[in-house]
């Protein structure tokens, strides 16, 4: 039992994450109380939904990086039709994220697989493409809290649980929680139960022997990009609630956070490999750095730097266990 | 015939400027074990890829169980009962045994959800009705070669296939595997169930078939009667040359010459252990045996890649230790490895800096820098020498047919004047005509005063081309056979009997 624990990565991550807990808790007693622990939960939320929606992507042997891009557009074009409309639902507002997310996400998967184009070349095309047309086409005019539809502020304020803290301050668990936990289990469903999710992971392991089983390769590349398209559209709409401050040249530039926390939860690059519970303990260990460095009295300035080192450790350790399994096997594979 | 259950009707392919496959005729009864044999480039993998519907075909037409096909796709192909299992095996190696062996049927039926159970369920069963077992929660790339193979065929047989394709299926399996596929095979047969297997080992081909269908240069030369055919015969077919087979003679050794290479109780475990043997110059050692006799694993010992525990090395006299690669080469060893794809060439790299990635230091003019002159001098000295078959220099190594990529491999060892050239597995997968030739080359090398060591399963290889041959069993040398006082029979005999019973 413990030889098995000891074979999956994840046990390495959760043994980073306490590691790290034990640290900063014995400098500072206020890491380890349930504000901390909603803040965390809060913050990370966005991070979360957009992460399933990449490791959807690694695992179908492609990658996307234009999500941040779907995201925001998704988002503020929410914000602006409400403002200019006067709905102020929040479901009409995730209805108009989303559909938007999903319709960029279909011309990445269009490009995908008609023109055949590598997708890190064409999501990194698309990126720039739909950020330059949210920004020319609809504007950059920001939006700010007073100006921000009643819906999304309530969005963001609302709060699941409230507890009063010793000092008398009120904070609680934030609903972010519930389309982060939903996600989570929609993409739990789709990656376990549904040949979906098998055809993603067949082709992500083998292009060739999927097309060769009979899996519809082009059907499977245009649900994961408008999936994470979809993911994206909810993300923006959480995004836009979190901040109450609104620009379309914000979140750009954050994808590669959100790939490293992936890559971190021990989904390989190469498709085909790679579990929500890793990915989930990837956005944690990347979420909890960036939060809580803090803590220890280091500055903003050090949470790259941390990040960093544990996304060497974390592919660290399962690089050289691979090359210690295959040494013994005499197959040079590095 | 009326019980055919696949015609192949006049089909022709054609890719860029080259004609894969020239109105090709082929029919196929049902329960009937038929082979498909041909050089490479021959189109045997086209004609694959067509009946299987992964590729579209340019005229022509597939009939299969009657019905007629002028665009054949992969999902009717599957329906019809057509299985093909690649020579890559297409296997999801991230995914489970159990998810690779009912996933196709999965797809086939157009399920959208998938049961854990049920999938487990199949793969169990379908393990039990051929007798095998197999763990199936294991990682298919956790999984030997072998064994890997057994997943493809298990694969392949839940669709209730009535035809099931294999693409050189026995490349990786020891004997006692192929005898158990074979008789796979003959149950199939009974089943009604019609096999083609397509090979380059011909005596496996005569052994197993009723029917041999013989492609050259895209044109099927005629379907015939196994019974029809032997060994000069149908490589007659296939190459439209008749080809000589002479043992090799050794010199001799000149008295008090000491050995070029001695290997003294090398040992690693599991791998090979208390290894002893000495090369003269002008020999060609032959190491034969089963697969995981140890043989690659001790080559590569003696080309610094798998460090002995214990034991020595002596070359020319002298004690070597053997640590890294760069050892071997500045002892004089050069090593052929039997993976020429992943191990031997750079395939995207340009032919001619192929050749002359083991001398770079060699070719560098006074300022350090590599001299152009030099450069081409050398390149072209190989071409020409081991006559190297491609339009220019530039052309990367990928685009060259197996034969004359192996020659490439061969020049950019011959490069560094070796003294010891161990070449594993030289002419695995390479067409008739260059396998003779690089047997010619290998013969001059050694008459030349080289020592070389080859290793390989094919029983002929070795019995026309050296002087001598070890039989290696579990790491160990089991026999030391003289090939002008044995016959090709006893040798192989040798070679497969377990712990003295002959199986």
């Amino acid at each position: 039992m413990l030889d098995k624990l000891l074979k999956k990565h994840e046990t390495y991550l959760f043994l980073i994450i306490i590691a790290y807990a034990v640290v900063v808790t014995s400098v500072n007693r206020s890491f380890m109380t349930f504000e901390n622990l909603f803040d965390i939960l809060r913050s990370g939320a966005g991070m979360g939904i957009l992460a399933m929606g990449v490791l959807v992507a690694l695992l179908s042997g492609g990658i996307d990086v234009s999500f941040t891009a779907v995201a925001i557009s998704g988002g503020y074009i929410a914000v602006r039709v409400i403002m200019a409309t006067g709905v102020d639902n929040l479901f009409a507002a995730f209805a108009i994220s989303c559909s938007i997310g999903i319709v960029l996400g279909l011309i990445n998967g269009l490009i995908i697989s008609y023109f055949k184009l590598p997708t890190l070349i064409a999501t990194l095309g698309t990126l720039n493409v739909f950020h330059g047309a949210l920004t020319t086409f609809v504007g950059t005019e920001s939006v700010n809290a007073r100006q921000m539809p009643s819906c999304f502020v309530n969005f963001g304020s609302a709060k699941i649980i409230t507890l009063v803290s010793e000092q008398g301050s009120k904070y609680g668990l934030s609903v972010f929680v519930i389309p982060l936990v939903a996600v989570i289990v929609l993409t739990w469903f789709i990656l376990r139960f549904t040949m979906l999710g098998r055809g993603i992971y067949a082709l992500g392991s083998n292009r060739e022997s999927a097309k060769r089983a009979g899996f519809n390769i082009t059907a499977l590349q245009l649900f994961v990009y408008s999936y994470i398209g979809f993911l994206a559209g909810v993300m923006g709409v959480v995004f836009v609630s979190e901040v109450r401050w609104v620009n379309p040249v914000t979140l750009i530039g954050t994808e590669l956070t959100v790939i490293a926390a992936v890559v971190i939860g021990g989904t390989k690059l190469t498709g085909g490999s790679g579990t929500i519970l890793g990915t989930l303990l990837g956005v944690a260990i990347v979420t909890i750095l960036y939060n809580t460095l803090v803590f220890l009295g280091l500055s903003a300035a050090w949470n790259n730097f941390f990040v960093g080192i544990i996304i060497i450790i974390s592919i660290g350790i399962t690089s050289y266990r691979n090359r210690i399994k295959n040494r013994k096997s005499l197959s040079f594979k590095t | 015939m009326n019980d055919d259950f696949l015609i192949v009707d006049n089909v022709s392919k054609s890719y860029v400027g080259v004609h894969a496959l020239k109105n090709v005729d082929l029919k196929i009864s049902s329960g009937s074990i038929h082979c498909l044999v041909g050089e490479n480039g021959s189109g045997k993998s086209t004609l694959i890829k067509a009946i299987a519907g992964v590729i579209p075909i340019d005229s022509g037409e597939i009939i299969i169980n009657g019905k007629t096909y002028t665009h054949l796709h992969a999902i009717d192909s599957i329906r019809e009962g057509i299985q093909v299992i690649y020579q890559d095996l297409s296997l999801f190696p991230n995914l489970t045994v159990a998810e690779n062996i009912s996933l196709i049927q999965m797809v086939e039926e157009r399920k959208k959800f998938i049961s854990w159970n049920e999938m487990e369920q199949i793969a169990r069963r379908e393990l039990d009705r051929i007798g095998i077992r197999l763990k199936v929660d294991d990682l298919v790339e956790d999984l030997s070669m072998a064994n890997r193979q057994i997943v493809a065929i298990v694969r392949a047989l839940t669709q209730d296939a009535r035809l099931i394709v294999m693409d050189e299926p026995t490349t990786a399996l020891t004997k006692g595997e192929i005898d158990s596929l074979f008789s796979l095979i003959s149950d199939l047969k009974n089943n009604g169930i019609s096999t083609l297997f397509v090979s380059h080992k011909l005596s496996e081909v005569l052994a197993i078939s009723e029917k041999v269908a013989v492609l050259r240069d895209g044109m099927m030369v005629g379907d015939f009667e196994t019974s029809d055919l032997d060994t000069n015969r149908l490589v007659f077919h296939m190459t439209g040359k008749e080809i000589v087979h002479s043992i090799f003679q050794y010199q001799g050794k000149k008295s008090g010459e000491p050995p070029l290479l001695e290997l003294k109780d090398l040992t690693k475990k599991p791998n090979y252990s208390d290894i002893n043997l000495s090369l003269f110059r002008g020999e060609i050692l032959g190491i034969t045996g089963l697969l995981g006799s140890g043989r690659t694993e001790l080559a590569l010992s003696l080309f610094g890649l798998n460090r002995p525990e214990s034991g020595q090395i002596w070359i020319d006299g002298r004690f070597q230790t053997m640590r890294r690669p760069g050892d071997a080469i500045r002892a004089g060893i050069s090593y052929l490895p039997e993976d020429r794809h992943s191990q031997g060439l750079f395939l995207q790299q340009s032919i001619g800096n192929n050749l002359i990635v083991t001398i770079l230091s060699r070719i560098l003019n006074k300022l350090r820098v590599i001299s152009e002159k030099k450069k081409l001098e050398s390149m072209n000295r190989y071409v020409r020498e081991l006559r190297i078959k491609t339009p220019t220099l530039d052309t990367p190594a990928e685009s060259l047919s197996g034969g004359n990529q192996q020659r490439v491999l061969f020049g950019k060892w011959l490069a560094t004047d070796p003294k010891i050239f161990i070449l594993d597995g030289p002419t695995v997968g390479i067409d008739i005509a260059s396998k003779s030739e690089i047997h010619q080359l290998i013969k001059k090398l050694a008459q030349g005063g080289m020592g070389i060591i080859v290793i390989s399963d094919e029983i002929n290889e070795v019995f026309h081309n050296c002087n001598r041959i070890l039989v290696m069993k579990n790491g160990r040398i089991a026999a030391e056979v003289d090939p002008q006082h044995t016959t090709e029979q006893e040798l192989t005999d040798l070679v497969e009997k377990k712990n003295g019973v002959a199986s």
